[in-house]
């Protein structure tokens, strides 16, 4: 019953703080209560024991479990610290809504289903008022839809042996067009509201979708995993270029946080195509990086990139240290479990890998300024989110056990 | 038979790509769902063919209630599209029938060649209700494709893409501004 209770229950705490936002502490009360029953039913799930209330196999992985917590933590972190001019009802309405889709993607029986409840999500946030125009919103993520679903025919059908690495293309094709990395990076627009921005795919629900992808792919397409794994390696020591340079020199702000989530994006990728324990390992906590790390602290820089305010306080250097991931944060843990894979599979891989991670820098000095000098509920969040990923990286074990690894 | 409702799947993704207007639109999905859903039907899957036509019956209710009623079918400058429709016909054929072996070339053809379509609309368009429409097309062609599934897909796809393909029509297609 958890699993169909852990898709249910954030939904209908969308519905409600929506449904409630004219008086918002109604709608805080009940979205939270209702947000933290599905939390409830996420924890209590067993780990691959299908739950068949609906007539449907719903089941959580480990590693998707792990993943959504992480997803929730940093929803709560977000709407407990807000970010200035937020308006905490919205945040949670569409956060939820957010968390059930995620849930309904790792609980989902088979890929088909995965790729539908995409193509849902994907037109619900189109539904979303923003500053880009429909077809520009729907385009990247339904686009990712398509891939997907002609990688998944190509795994279904009998033929010769390539047909098998066509699958393994249009998977890994529909997977970095939904979460936006390079060659398909999502239009973006600075100014739009982030739960219609391309952020919401690349640092929210992203990473539960790209590992679903990845987790189904391997039992899909077994004799295509060497190549499905070369493909996402490849792309990920692209999206570490591109992205940490573009980051580094793009004129924007806000733009140069987008393009750091496509760097982070790129050591995630080089992990799930490391297939060995250490690289599984180093792709759970990037992308608990990326959600509780990467994720709040954009929210919480908008207000001082808006105002251009750039400060160099300790609070800046502590957060730009976490986003280089430095020791002793959870992003050093994930750069020393990934180089440990890659030095397993191919040591030339690893020094490349090595030289790749320097480029993290500049960048994030660049954006620890950004965050401007947080006061009040922000300084609290940012304190907890630089504790947080302090505690996972000086001891990431709790966390690699949930995922089960 | 299912080889003329992979024709009929085809061609409803032709006419989304090359249509402007509703009504053009409208036929499309209309005939996408027809069908996917003969070729579930043929499957002996009556119940999840059914649910594909009425997905499809209330995509293009939604499309022909509102709005200005237009074809707009191979409007000037479409010559592209009309290249693409047919390129991506031989190229579904050659994968369906002659690279891939087994029963089910007609589904394996219908699939592709819906999703290929849906995929390069997607790509080309700028219009909100077009775009729209390639989402219900792409739901509808998901929906069938998950026949080709080892044990079926089951009813839950069908039921999903189905509903996707319906409520995606409701989706305010007016461009958003602000926030």
């Amino acid at each position: 019953m958890e699993p169909e209770l852990a898709v249910a229950l954030p939904a209908t705490g969308a519905l409600f703080t929506a449904a409630l936002r004219p008086r918002p502490r109604a709608a805080l009360i009940a979205g939270g209560l209702l947000g933290a029953a599905g939390l409830v039913a996420i924890v209590l799930s067993a780990p691959g024991v299908s739950s068949d209330q609906l007539g449907l196999g719903l089941s959580i992985s480990p590693m998707s479990r792990a993943v959504l917590l992480a997803a929730a933590a940093a929803l709560a972190l977000v709407v407990a610290f807000p970010p200035q001019r937020a308006d905490r009802a919205v945040l949670l309405t569409w956060g939820l809504a957010g968390i059930a889709g995620m849930a309904a993607i790792a609980a989902a029986p088979s890929l088909d289903l995965v790729i539908l409840v995409t193509l849902a999500i994907a037109l619900l946030q189109a539904a979303v008022a923003g500053q880009r125009p429909l077809a520009a919103r729907l385009r990247a993520p339904a686009l990712a839809v398509a891939l997907l679903g002609v990688g998944l025919v190509f795994a279904r059908i009998d033929g010769a042996p390539i047909l098998a690495k066509f699958a393994a293309v249009g998977l890994v094709a529909g997977l970095t067009a939904a979460v936006g990395t390079l060659p398909y990076i999502h239009e973006f627009d600075p100014d739009e509201v982030t739960a219609a921005s391309p952020i919401a795919w690349i640092a929210f629900i992203g990473p539960i979708l790209g590992l679903e992808i990845v987790i189904r792919a391997r039992d899909l397409i077994p004799s295509a995993a060497a190549a499905f794994g070369a493909m996402l390696v490849g792309l990920g020591l692209l999206n570490i270029l591109w992205g940490s340079l573009a980051s580094w020199f793009s004129e924007k702000g806000t733009s140069a946080w987008h393009f750091s989530f496509m760097a982070d994006w790129g050591l995630v990728m080089c992990a799930f195509g490391v297939q060995v324990a250490d690289g599984q390992a180093a792709a759970v906590l990037m992308m608990y990086g990326i959600l509780l790390s990467r994720l709040p602290l954009y929210l919480w820089s908008r207000q001082s990139l808006r105002e251009k305010i750039q400060t160099d306080r300790p609070i800046n250097l502590l957060a730009a240290a976490m986003l280089a991931g430095s020791a002793p944060f959870a992003g050093f843990a994930a750069r020393v479990l990934l180089l440990r894979g890659a030095t397993q599979l191919y040591w030339p891989l690893a020094l490349v890998i090595g030289i790749g991670l320097l480029l993290w820098l500049p960048p994030s000095l660049r954006l620890g300024r950004s965050l401007g000098l947080p006061k009040g509920r922000q300084a609290v969040g940012a304190g907890i989110a630089i504790a947080l990923s302090v505690a996972i990286g000086l001891y990431p074990q709790p966390i690699l056990f949930l995922a089960g690894l | 038979m299912t080889a003329a409702a992979a024709f009929v799947a085809w061609a409803g993704a032709s006419v989304i790509v090359l249509a402007d207007g509703r009504r053009g639109l409208a036929a499309g999905v209309g005939l996408v769902a027809l069908g996917f859903a003969v070729l579930a039907w043929a499957n002996g899957l009556w119940l999840e063919g059914a649910i594909l036509i009425a997905g499809g019956a209330v995509s293009v209710f939604e499309l022909v209630r509102a709005g200005p009623q237009e074809w707009g079918l191979m409007a000037p400058g479409s010559t592209p599209r009309l290249i693409l429709a047919v390129v991506g016909a031989i190229l579904s054929l050659w994968v369906a029938a002659s690279v891939t072996t087994g029963p089910g070339a007609p589904l394996r053809f219908a699939s592709l060649a819906v999703l290929g379509l849906m995929a390069g609309r997607l790509l080309q368009s700028q219009s909100a209700i077009a775009v729209l429409t390639a989402a219900a097309g792409l739901a509808l062609g998901l929906a069938g494709a998950s026949g080709l599934a080892p044990s079926g897909g089951g009813l839950a796809p069908y039921l999903v893409g189905a509903l996707i393909a319906a409520g995606a029509m409701l989706i305010p297609a007016v461009e958003s501004r602000g926030a």
